[in-house]
């Protein structure tokens, strides 16, 4: 089962959302200048008014000033300028500010006040500047604005802020998603490409688009690597098939000619001798045989001498050719044979593979041990060839090396043989798209044939 | 005495054929070239015909073909340096009677040749086979030896039925495998040996002369007691 790649989680998406977020810090603090700066200079307007209109009051004839203070506040009924005439004692004399505000302590000097200029009870939040001076005659001059325009405009700015940057980043961010999926579903393409590879079949390449982008030049990349290891393992395989091929001429006419010497030299005692040089070659020459043969295996196309198949008489036929070897070990050997889908294959293939798995559990089970044959339909439909020892069985970390050329388990190295058979096996259900499963535990391995009736 | 055609392009592999034939009392000729091969092949006559896969000016698998449309039936033993199963195949389907790859040990392909020879002259009765005392009824599938039944497990019965065809020649475990079996791969462990010593248990009685011989280093031979 392949990993799923999560958009939340591709390498693009998070760029994006990064981005996001650095864009959204960077209008934030963009606009938090912009609206401190506005305020800034609406404060100074503001100010400027206030003193001006102050000190227009202050230098006017203080005996028409009540009258003054009266008429502006009567023209100004929004209250958008207020003005205020206090006695000594901080009692209001004219204008429509009622109360003296604490905060104004020196003359001149434009302070934001905090409550509202009209009404001292009212919950309506109010803020304003407002700028006194002492007259003359004791009284005191009050002239304030309220500054919920500067306000107002931070508000305008805000909501500008909060439109642009949902207007620009949902819009960035479902486009981002969209364009991180086109990699995703290319990263996916690779992932389905590559597991053949990462199960030996190194013919297989990555896709690579027209495109031209990084991830073609990674898969290129990737390609090409492949290419060259695929020629390098073809390079060693060569060399071994090169050397079993060229060895065989002259091993084949070295056993000739021991063999001849043998048969004239008759019953002298050299002639045991001969016979275990003999026997040698025979070892040499069987594995040559059976590494050339992998190697036949391996090249071979799919289904080139496929046809319906019987599969239950391979199995039997098996069984009969192995009983004599069992019941000669004293070994209690068993088939079970149920009913099988219909398969195709190569019947000789197959009796090849299943020959060498029941001749290897033979092999290590010990005499008087136990071998089972069994064949039948598991869960899926597949065809299931079970075979069953009593012998030492296979460690749990042996099993996927088993198959390799010439390895031979701890257990094994013991029992004569090429440590090829397994290989054999594993090219024939390779061959016909079957699967081959190694269990088992201590007291017997496990050898078990899939074979999936569309694979072949 | 058998007369041989041995089509070969490699010199020293014809040698080799030439000589082991001719210590097992054949005349072999030899011809390097794929059509002259073909016309000896058809006018000349031969008990058997020993054919390179390989050869210059004819491919071997087109001069069996093209023996086999004429209705020539010489056996024809093919030698070839392509092993794989594929090849075999094909060139016991173009109409090869044997098949054997290089490099081989002479002995064996003499054997071969031997078995070759006397699938064509059947030496016995068509339905019955008989070697010294061992008899083989091939219709009603029972063999008896001094007159005394033998149960035989029909492996049994077709091996025994391939060492007396052959009887006096040796045959060698693959030999024995291929035409008993039906196989060409190697069964690895000693199968063939111990089937063989099974047939032996049933077939030489306590006292009995021993039919079936072991040669060393090459294979059996059945052969009735001198």
């Amino acid at each position: 089962m392949r990993p799923l790649i999560d958009v939340w989680r591709s390498a693009s998406s998070r760029l994006i959302l990064i981005y996001g977020a650095l864009f959204a810090i960077w209008c934030v603090i963009l606009l938090g200048v912009v609206q401190w700066e506005a305020s800034r200079y609406l404060v100074g307007v503001i100010d400027q008014m206030l003193l001006q209109r102050i000190h227009y009051l202050e230098v006017s004839d203080p005996r028409r000033l009540q009258g003054t203070v009266e008429a502006a506040s009567v023209i100004d009924p929004k209250g958008i300028m207020w003005v205020g005439l206090f006695d000594a004692d901080g009692k209001p004399v004219a204008g429509n500010i009622t109360r003296l505000p604490d905060e104004l302590v020196q003359d001149g000097v434009v302070y934001p006040l905090k409550a509202s200029l009209a009404d001292p009870d009212a919950n309506r939040p109010a803020r304003a500047r407002g700028v006194t001076v002492h007259l003359a005659n004791g009284q005191r001059l009050v002239v304030a604005k309220e500054s919920n325009t500067i306000d107002g405009v931070g508000t305008i700015i805000k909501r500008g802020l909060l439109w642009g940057l949902s207007l620009t980043l949902l819009p960035g961010l479902l486009g981002g998603i969209l364009i991180a999926r086109g990699p995703a579903r290319r990263i996916r393409e690779i992932q389905d490409a590559t597991a053949p590879i990462r199960e030996g079949d190194l013919t297989r390449r990555l896709p690579v688009s027209r495109r031209g982008d990084e991830l073609d030049l990674l898969a290129g990349i990737v390609n090409t690597m492949l290419g060259e290891i695929e020629r390098l393992l073809g390079e060693v395989k060569g060399v071994c098939d090169n050397i079993a091929h060229d060895l065989r001429t002259p091993l084949t006419r070295l056993r000739t000619r021991l063999y001849r010497t043998q048969q004239q030299i008759g019953q002298r005692p050299e002639a045991a001798l001969l016979d275990a040089c003999v026997d040698d070659i025979d070892t040499v020459l069987t594995r040559f045989r059976a590494l050339m043969r992998v190697s036949e295996l391996e090249d071979r196309q799919r289904s080139a001498c496929f046809a319906d198949i019987d599969l239950a008489q391979v199995i039997r036929d098996v069984y009969e050719f192995y009983v004599p070897l069992a019941e000669d070990r004293g070994q209690r050997f068993e088939l079970t044979v149920g009913e099988l889908p219909a398969l195709r294959g190569d019947p000789q293939l197959l009796f090849e593979a299943l020959a060498n798995l029941v001749g290897n559990a033979i092999k290590f089970t010990p005499n008087g041990g136990a071998v089972r044959l069994t064949a039948g339909v598991d869960v899926e439909g597949n065809a299931r060839i079970d075979i069953v020892d009593s012998g030492p069985g296979i460690p749990t970390d042996e099993r996927e090396a088993v198959v390799r050329r010439f390895y031979r388990g701890d257990n094994t190295r013991a029992q004569p043989g090429s440590g090829l058979g397994l290989s054999i096996v594993n090219a024939i259900v390779k061959l016909h798209g079957y699967s081959l499963e190694i269990g088992g535990d201590a007291h017997g391995a496990q050898f078990s044939v899939i074979c999936n009736p569309k694979a072949a | 005495m058998a007369r041989v055609l041995v089509i070969e392009d490699d010199e020293v592999t014809a040698r080799e054929i030439v000589t082991e034939l001719a210590s097992h009392g054949m005349t072999a000729d030899w011809v390097a070239d794929g059509r002259e091969g073909l016309t000896r092949a058809l006018n000349d006559g031969y008990d058997i015909i020993t054919l390179d896969r390989l050869l210059p000016g004819m491919d071997g698998i087109d001069i069996v073909a093209a023996l086999r449309e004429r209705h020539i039936d010489t056996p024809v033993l093919m030698i070839s340096a392509l092993s794989d199963v594929d090849d075999r195949v094909r060139g016991l389907r173009a109409g090869g009677d044997d098949y054997l790859t290089k490099p081989f040990a002479p002995d064996e392909m003499a054997a071969r040749a031997e078995v070759l020879l006397r699938r064509r002259q059947p030496n016995v009765e068509s339905n019955r086979l008989r070697v010294g005392e061992l008899e083989l009824d091939l219709v009603r599938h029972v063999a008896n030896r001094n007159g005394q039944p033998l149960t035989l497990l029909p492996t049994e019965f077709r091996l025994l039925e391939f060492l007396m065809r052959n009887a006096g020649q040796v045959l060698t475990r693959t030999m024995i495998f291929e035409q008993v079996w039906g196989f060409h791969f190697d069964p690895g462990t000693n199968v063939i040996d111990v089937h063989i010593g099974r047939l032996r248990r049933k077939i030489d009685g306590p006292g009995q002369s021993p039919l079936i011989r072991t040669v060393r280093g090459s294979g059996y031979l059945l052969a009735p007691a001198d």
